[in-house]
């Protein structure tokens, strides 16, 4: 059942794209209750995360618990370049990309010397460092209180006042997002970087420097983190050191991993559910946790990989195609 | 005579007090196919990976034509045009067969990130190259029945393969395979032979670490006899199979 529907999936996957696009568009159209476009707002911005963490630990294998820090380094930095010097969204966005990128260069680093449990155990300290940073050094983040007053997001006097012109700014670089990275790993440098995750050794004698892949794959994610921080600082208006704490990498890491490493448009699904699940639970009240709790493990026990772990559309229609093809030939010569 | 393709001066190899290869001098002729034997944990693979860049040899020199490549990393190894296969068959699991090969072609094709990004022009000749210097390789080694299949789903015989494909997508000059037939019955074994022998025959040069006696002696133009890290003999097939040093290594001495 679950093998036809990817078969499926991956035969007329322009068409699911295409209707997927077409819902996310009208969705704020259809629901009148604003609360719900704004709770939608925050799944974007955690379906960035997810998939930007998907690429160092679904992609390069890495399990990291220290993405909530890229996530904060950018909404600091474009909190503080806003609020203290008055720059635009757009170049706020950018600064917030390349200040991240530089802590992934941090974080990356590690990575060559070290891999598996004691490398997850770097990058949580990785978090807990910039968490503390963020609580203490209070001339310049406020501290505990955080920064307030960031001012909306505005692109060339265009104001993203509403919760729906937010809601189509995130959907943007949702998509955005995720093209980069499905075109990074449709490539030569996603082969490197599937290669090295899969067998170092093998990657290194098929001439892939394996410590540039892992610091590329570190890069690229704590830029797309670090926008997402960037793009949450204008939007909230408001950040404290809680938002970007242990907890929330704890959080994009569980999306992920329902969603099913290495699998992107997994993490979008996992992020999306993780976010709606309480809002819709609301009505349980105080059992509302508990069946939170209870619903993930039994997601986990179906699909152990994950929702849609070890599905590659790619490979599937490649297979599926070739099939055809030879069928073809065959009736061809009969 | 032209310079060898393939030369170690003197290459020894400690590990801590334990010396795994000690002072070895070969060298492998363009167009050779030249055999590494000798019991095991005689230092054959241990020697492989000093070629071929995994370790750095405690002594000694290696040199590709006339270039010093003593102490370089496996990748610049293979991007001057050698190629490994391993022992314990190392395939990547997560890619297709295709995708296999393709990545065996990584050093030969040019795509940044840029590149990869903006779909440009660069890009979509490096994967047009990528895909054909894999398809041409699946196909010399009889793999390109539906290449989008997991690699790690074939039969074993054609896992080997598999890792020869994505070596000779490379594009090297030598090819060095670490006991290519272990684990295969007789019948794989013979294709085996029957197989590499074609491939010499379109020029690579080739350097093999075999069990398989009969493998050896039936393809190798010469061999070299390793015994706890000591070259003991080498020389063509006949004379290997005569010398009284080569036969005490595997069978003992006379009582």
């Amino acid at each position: 059942m679950f093998n036809k529907i990817t078969t499926a999936w991956a035969l007329h996957r322009r068409t699911v794209t295409i209707v997927t696009l077409v819902i996310l568009v009208a969705f704020p159209f259809l629901i009148t209750d604003q609360y719900i476009v704004t709770v939608a707002t925050l799944g974007g911005v955690y379906a960035i995360l997810a998939m930007s963490l998907n690429l160092i630990s679904g992609f390069m294998g890495i399990t990291s618990l220290g993405h909530a820090a890229f996530w904060g380094v950018g909404a600091y930095t474009a909190a503080l370049l806003s609020t203290k010097l008055g720059w635009p969204f757009i170049l706020t966005l950018i600064a917030s990309c390349v200040v991240a990128l530089v802590f992934g260069v941090l974080l990356g680093l590690p990575t060559l010397r070290l891999s598996g449990r004691y490398l997850t155990i770097v990058t949580l300290a990785f978090c807990e460092i910039i968490r503390t940073i963020e609580t203490n050094w209070k001339s310049l983040t406020g501290g505990a209180t955080g920064i307030t007053g960031i001012p909306k997001p505005e692109i060339f006097g265009y104001v993203f006042n509403t919760p729906m012109k937010i809601y189509f700014l995130v959907l943007v670089l949702c998509i955005l997002t995720y093209i980069l990275i499905t075109r990074l790993m449709d490539s030569r440098l996603g082969r490197g970087i599937t290669a090295v995750r899969d067998d170092y050794i093998a990657a290194q004698a098929m001439g892939i420097k394996d410590s540039r892949y892992k610091i590329m794959a570190f890069v690229i994610s704590a830029a797309l983190a670090g926008m997402a921080g960037g793009f949450y600082a204008h939007y909230m208006s408001f950040i404290s050191p809680l938002s970007f704490s242990f907890d929330q990498s704890t959080l994009i890491l569980s999306m992920i991993i329902i969603g099913g490493l290495g699998n992107l448009t997994g993490s979008v699904i996992g992020a999306v559910l993780l976010i709606a699940l309480p809002e819709v639970l609301r009505p349980l009240m105080a059992w509302r946790q508990v069946i939170y709790g209870a619903l993930l493990v039994v997601v986990i026990l179906c699909k152990p990989s994950g929702i849609l772990g070890k599905v590659n559309l790619k490979h599937i229609k490649q297979r599926e195609l070739f099939k055809r093809g030879k069928e073809k030939e065959g009736e061809v010569k009969a | 005579m032209s310079t060898p393709v393939l030369r170690t001066e003197k290459v020894t190899q400690r590990f801590g007090g334990l010396v795994a290869v000690n002072a070895v001098d070969m060298h492998v002729d363009q167009g050779e196919i030249v055999g590494l034997i000798g019991p095991n944990g005689a230092g054959k693979t241990t020697l492989f990976n000093c070629i071929t860049g995994q370790y750095t040899p405690t002594e000694g020199k290696i040199y590709f034509h006339d270039k010093d490549i003593t102490g370089m990393t496996p990748y610049q190894i293979t991007e001057l045009g050698m190629c490994r296969t391993f022992q314990n068959i190392k395939l990547f699991p997560h890619m297709t067969i295709m995708e296999n090969a393709m990545v065996g072609a990584h050093t030969r094709i040019k795509e940044n990130l840029w590149d990869v990004i903006f779909h440009t022009k660069a890009y979509k000749k490096g994967e047009k190259q990528a895909e054909e210097r894999a398809r041409k390789a699946l196909e010399l080694t009889g793999l390109s029945d539906n290449p989008y299949y997991y690699g790690t789903d074939l039969p074993y015989g054609k896992q080997r393969r598999l890792e020869i494909a994505r070596a000779i997508a490379s594009d090297p000059e030598v090819l060095m395979f670490d006991e290519p037939a272990a684990g295969m019955n007789e019948g794989e074994t013979a294709d085996l032979t029957e197989f590499i022998r074609e491939i010499r025959g379109l020029g690579y040069t080739i350097l093999l670490i075999e069990h398989d006696m009969r493998l050896v002696m039936n393809l190798c133009d010469r061999i070299y006899v390793l015994d706890h890290g000591t070259l003991i003999a080498s020389g063509k097939p006949e004379e290997i199979k005569q010398n009284p040093l080569v036969i005490e290594a595997y069978l003992g001495k006379k009582a």
